[in-house]
């Protein structure tokens, strides 16, 4: 038994300890950005990198998580919220930059068909179709994509009755995997996110919901806030812009 | 295909399985033996993080941990800082995972024979000594079963690290952040290939553990 406990000590030492050639240098820019964000951005950082030779860690997830991540000190220099609501309330709380706060795109929602299903669905009344069980839309109380899709849903006077079908994803990845998996026959999700291969897509009109007004600003925090303007500045640049366009946003200046 | 989670994950479960035995056994053997004062408040207390779900319990910690919280600037006095490092994934692991060493420790300590430790004491053995050469030896297949459950929890670890420790490539991102992540940027081959890293581990492991076990008794 002792044998094991000094065995055991030896582990820790060996887990615990510090410097292993695991251990990677720290990039130097790390990017927290909204999920629907995550094939533009995959395209648009090795850019960035080699223009300016920076390193850049993107995270990607929950719009609201990483609100609450960086509110705690959460490491990201630059923050690309898919709502505009979360980063003016974190500005109000003085752990955004309110100089930094920058407008880089507007979302688009579109109507998603599983290829698996059959009939491609062209508008929001086909959803009413029994042979359409299941829905699937971002769940709309915290996802900004969710709430758009509700939006529409409602002004479509759909939303009851097809509130027995839907089911929410955390984030509009998420959603659409439901759709990729064929679980769900059809949803509503990002366009940015929308050209995979198991999915057929429409657009559904921008008129039916809210802007999905899309901002990014710097962290407080952050110790390089140049090099973070510097990446909002590519997105929104001549770099940038013909990926996010390819990607389904609608660009500033454009809406 | 990217290593460093994989590097990064089995660092983060056998330090989290080392402290989670070095804490988890001294409470399993507090509950099975002694009664004291808020006994039973302990015993709900442990059993806390399996009923909360993860990523929950992450938001909370990270309030507790996160450079504004108690223990955050408690650290940062000290010149250290907790969460977002790989250390506050060791620490996710360990909270998801030491209510299992307890339980399954508490169990195999509960089964030993008291009149065995009595007559220890007897030859004049300190409770040290009858705890390392009566009790463990014969509960320690309840406390290596907890071991192992802990060290797959702290290996399979997601909610509660992804809100403590981010999801951070090349620093926090732990095996199954990284397959959760592949996932989601629609890398299916990389992320099946992460998953069956996982899973061989796991059976190597415990495979291991099942020879090594019929070897010793």
């Amino acid at each position: 038994m002792r044998h094991s406990l000094s065995l055991g000590l030896a582990l820790a030492w060996f887990a615990l300890g510090p410097g292993s050639a695991a251990a990677a240098d720290p990039p130097s820019l790390t990017v927290f950005a909204a999920a629907d964000l995550t094939f533009a951005f995959k395209e648009i950082a090795p850019r960035f990198e080699k223009a300016t030779g920076a390193r850049v860690a993107l995270v990607f997830g929950s719009t609201g998580n990483f609100a609450h991540q960086i509110r705690q000190g959460g490491p990201a220099d630059v923050f690309f919220a898919a709502d505009q609501s979360f980063v003016e309330d974190l500005i109000a709380e003085g752990v955004l930059l309110r100089e930094t706060r920058t407008l880089y795109a507007q979302g688009r929602i579109v109507l998603a068909t599983a290829r698996a299903f059959g009939p491609k669905l062209t508008e929001l009344r086909s959803l009413l179709d029994p042979r359409v069980r299941h829905v699937a839309i971002a769940n709309p109380v915290h996802a900004p994509y969710g709430r758009a899709a509700e939006q529409a849903l409602r002004r479509a006077g759909l939303w009851e009755a097809l509130r027995p079908k839907l089911v929410f994803g955390e984030n509009i990845r998420h959603t659409l995997q439901f759709v990729q998996a064929g679980a769900a026959e059809a949803g509503i999700v990002a366009l940015s996110v929308a050209n995979v291969p198991e999915v057929d897509w429409v657009p559904i009109d921008a008129a039916m919901h809210a802007p999905l007004d899309q901002a990014a600003a710097i962290v407080r925090r952050s110790p390089r806030p140049e090099l973070g303007l510097a990446f909002i500045q590519f997105v929104n640049g001549p770099d940038g812009r013909p990926i996010m366009k390819r990607f389904g946003f609608m660009l500033p200046g454009e809406f | 295909m990217d290593s460093f989670p994989i590097w990064l994950s089995l660092r983060v479960a056998l330090s989290a399985t080392t402290l989670t035995l070095l804490t988890g056994v001294p409470i399993a053997w507090l509950l099975a033996r002694k009664r004291f004062a808020g006994r039973n408040a302990l015993e709900a207390v442990v059993v806390l993080p399996l009923v909360l779900p993860p990523t929950v319990l992450g938001y909370y910690l990270l309030v507790v941990i996160g450079y504004r919280g108690p223990i955050g600037r408690a650290l940062a006095a000290l010149g250290l800082e907790l969460a977002f490092t790989p250390g506050a994934a060791v620490l996710a692991a360990c909270v998801g995972s030491i209510a299992l060493v307890i339980k399954s420790a508490q169990a195999g300590f509960e089964t030993v024979d008291g009149q065995l430790e009595q007559a220890a004491r007897t030859l004049g053995r300190s409770e040290w000594s009858v705890f390392w050469n009566v009790t463990l030896p014969l509960a320690w297949r309840s406390v290596l079963a907890g071991t192992v459950l802990a060290f797959c929890r702290g290996l399979g670890e997601f909610g509660i690290t992804l809100m403590v420790a981010g999801n951070i490539p090349g620093r926090t991102q732990t095996l199954p952040l990284a397959i959760y992540d592949r996932v989601q940027a629609n890398q299916m081959g990389e992320a099946n290939a992460l998953a069956l890293v996982a899973v061989g581990i796991v059976v190597v492991l415990l495979f291991g553990l099942s020879r090594f076990a019929r070897l010793r008794y």
